[in-house]
């Protein structure tokens, strides 16, 4: 079944090298990672190595090649969101959680430091599994995180 | 000239980004008509020449030039002598590219975001006269992934456009013909970079490429390729409407034009305002900004993003300039031109790990000195956090911010250690 979806969703794209980026993107959005059953099959549709599969995959920070946690927390620590105090919010969910920013310990929660996402005026920015969060504090990352949990 | 004159933001908030009657309304696509009709594509460069026009995006490289030089190249492999291994096996021929570099990821800036968000239209009208300038068949806007919401917006605009007939096949029944793609990162800060960002839209690893040979003679897919940043672009259509001559009597001599400003930090008014260039940071700060917020003390303000300099209160009557040291006064490269106020409440240890990290995390990996410098630079600045700092450490860095300045591969690892360098020789942090 999964074979399936997986070319059609590849079939979407005509077989230009080009294509195989927005193809990985899609395949990324749709099973949330490109496994190596996925990545063969891209393969063999763009008439290229799976290694060159690999090679633009790995490289790219939204292209996961493993399956994620299943809440993956992300909060910028770029110079902006270091400045309101975004290294706080880090040690706050650390603790929360019982985890440490950048481990995939554990198999449920991941918590990522990532780069500026472009909202520096609303900053303190945190992402949980894709939805953007704005001025996070230290008291309200227990409300959002409340939703997942 | 005052200082309010807005070449950029003059429609921001009073018209609908969503509709482009109201652009045109208000004289959008003037400009692309005036090129049409009564200019050559030769006519437009020289404008865009005399206005002194400098690529906004941070380098600062003079955009008449870059166009010009991808004019003259006739198109794959003609009349150059650098043999060209094409990147993909169904290369076309005879084609030039202009690219729109959208990818923004400069922690700290977002002012690319906010003119597709209020004006997508402007970009939209410069894309289309500088690729038919340099007589491109196809124009990509290459998107930084987070961006969704902004290349809805894009979508919306460039199927507009497309109905009013300002692009595709003979441009308001002219001969021109001009395809428009948007093409959508996935989140690498590297591909900012133009020879990394042609590497990503031929869906490689978004590694940059050594040069010669320049984007401008063997770009995309081995094609001459023009790569401008979307702020740049967006001035054209003022350029082509009033006149090269009339721009370049903006704002400081050497980058005329004006320039939006991003202040963050501890500023009263944190946002983005447009502003001349050559302006200096205390004016920015003071009367931009509505200067310092309450309560707060300045420490000391980093000028144009991760890889920006820092600058101590003293040294505040800078002037944003891209060439610096020519003029008499002090000046400072405005990179991106944000401007991040630190004040002296934050701890500048996390400022060195959020530098420091963020170089490591974005650093592509291609080269040696960069890959390891960005690391054992994080890793020395998490020791200097946790009090575990050594004599050996304090050599190591100046070891290491020597080798990124001075033998990476390109400007990622060049500047990767600026900050660092500047917090040390300014006193900001004591070793």
């Amino acid at each position: 079944m999964k074979q399936k979806t997986i070319q059609s969703i590849i079939l979407e794209f005509e077989p230009k090298s080009e294509n195989i980026l927005p193809a990985l993107k899609k395949t990324n959005a749709i099973f949330g990672f490109v496994g190596e059953k996925e990545a063969k099959i891209i393969a063999e549709y763009f008439d290229v190595s799976e290694s060159k599969i690999f090679e633009t995959t790995s490289f790219y920070d939204e292209i996961k090649t493993e399956k994620q946690p299943e809440i993956l927390i992300q909060i910028c620590n770029s110079a902006n969101c270091t400045v309101n105090n975004s290294f706080s919010i880090i040690s706050e969910v650390e603790n929360l959680l019982k985890i440490k920013a950048g481990s995939s310990a554990s198999s449920k929660f991941k918590l990522e430091e990532i780069s500026c996402l472009g909202r520096c005026a609303d900053g303190p920015v945190m992402v949980v599994n894709g939805k953007i969060y704005e001025r996070v504090t230290k008291s309200s990352v227990h409300g959002i995180l409340g939703e997942y949990i | 000239m005052t200082d309010n004159l807005k070449v950029l933001t003059k429609y921001w908030g009073k018209i609908n980004p969503l509709r482009i009657e109201d652009y045109i309304c208000v004289g959008g696509y003037m400009a692309l008509e005036k090129f049409i009709f009564k200019m050559n594509p030769e006519e437009a460069i020289l404008e865009i020449k005399k206005s002194g026009l400098r690529g906004r995006g941070g380098a600062g490289f003079p955009t008449g030039d870059k166009l010009e030089m991808v004019a003259r190249n006739s198109p794959c492999g003609v009349n150059f002598d650098y043999k060209i291994i094409p990147t993909s096996r169904d290369t076309p021929q005879g084609k030039k590219y202009f690219i729109c570099n959208l990818e923004e990821s400069e922690p700290g800036t977002y002012k690319d975001r906010l003119i597709v968000d209020n004006n997508p239209h402007l970009l939209l009208e410069g894309i289309i006269i500088s690729a038919l300038s340099i007589e491109a068949k196809k124009a990509y806007i290459y998107i930084n992934g987070n961006y969704e919401k902004q290349k809805e917006i894009l979508e919306i605009a460039i199927s507009q456009a497309k109905e009013k007939k300002y692009w595709g096949e003979n441009i308001l029944g002219s001969n021109y013909n001009l395809e428009i793609e948007i093409y959508s990162g996935a989140g690498a800060y590297i591909c900012g970079e133009e020879t990394a960002l042609i590497n990503s839209i031929e869906s490689n690893r978004g590694e940059p490429k050594i040069r010669p040979p320049f984007p401008t003679e063997a770009g995309l897919f081995g094609c001459p390729t023009a790569v401008s940043n979307t702020e740049t672009i967006s001035n054209i259509p003022w350029i082509i409407s009033n006149g090269g001559e009339r721009f370049a009597r903006i704002g400081s001599k050497n980058s005329p034009g004006t320039k939006l400003f991003i202040l963050s930090g501890a500023v009263a008014k944190p946002g983005i305002y447009e502003a001349p260039t050559g302006i200096n940071v205390r004016k920015l700060i003071d009367q931009y900004a509505g200067g310092i917020k309450k309560g707060k003390e300045f420490w000391f303000a980093q000028i144009g993003g991760a890889c920006g300099k820092l600058l101590l209160e003293k040294e505040l009557k800078a002037k944003m300039e891209f060439c610096v040291g020519t003029g008499r006064d002090l000046s400072v490269q405005m990179g991106s031109g944000s401007i991040l106020v630190v004040d002296k409440s934050v701890n500048i240890h996390d400022l060195l790990i959020s530098w420091t990290d963020f170089f490591r995390r974005e650093s592509c990996g291609k080269c040696v000195p960069c890959r390891e410098g960005t690391f054992r630079l994080w890793e020395i600045a998490k020791r200097f956090r946790d009090g575990k700092i050594s004599d050996r450490d304090k050599t190591a860095v100046e070891d290491i911010l020597w080798t990124l300045d001075n033998t990476t591969f390109c400007p990622l690892g060049k500047f990767a250690g600026t900050a660092f360098r500047d917090a040390i020789t300014k006193n900001i942090l004591t070793f």
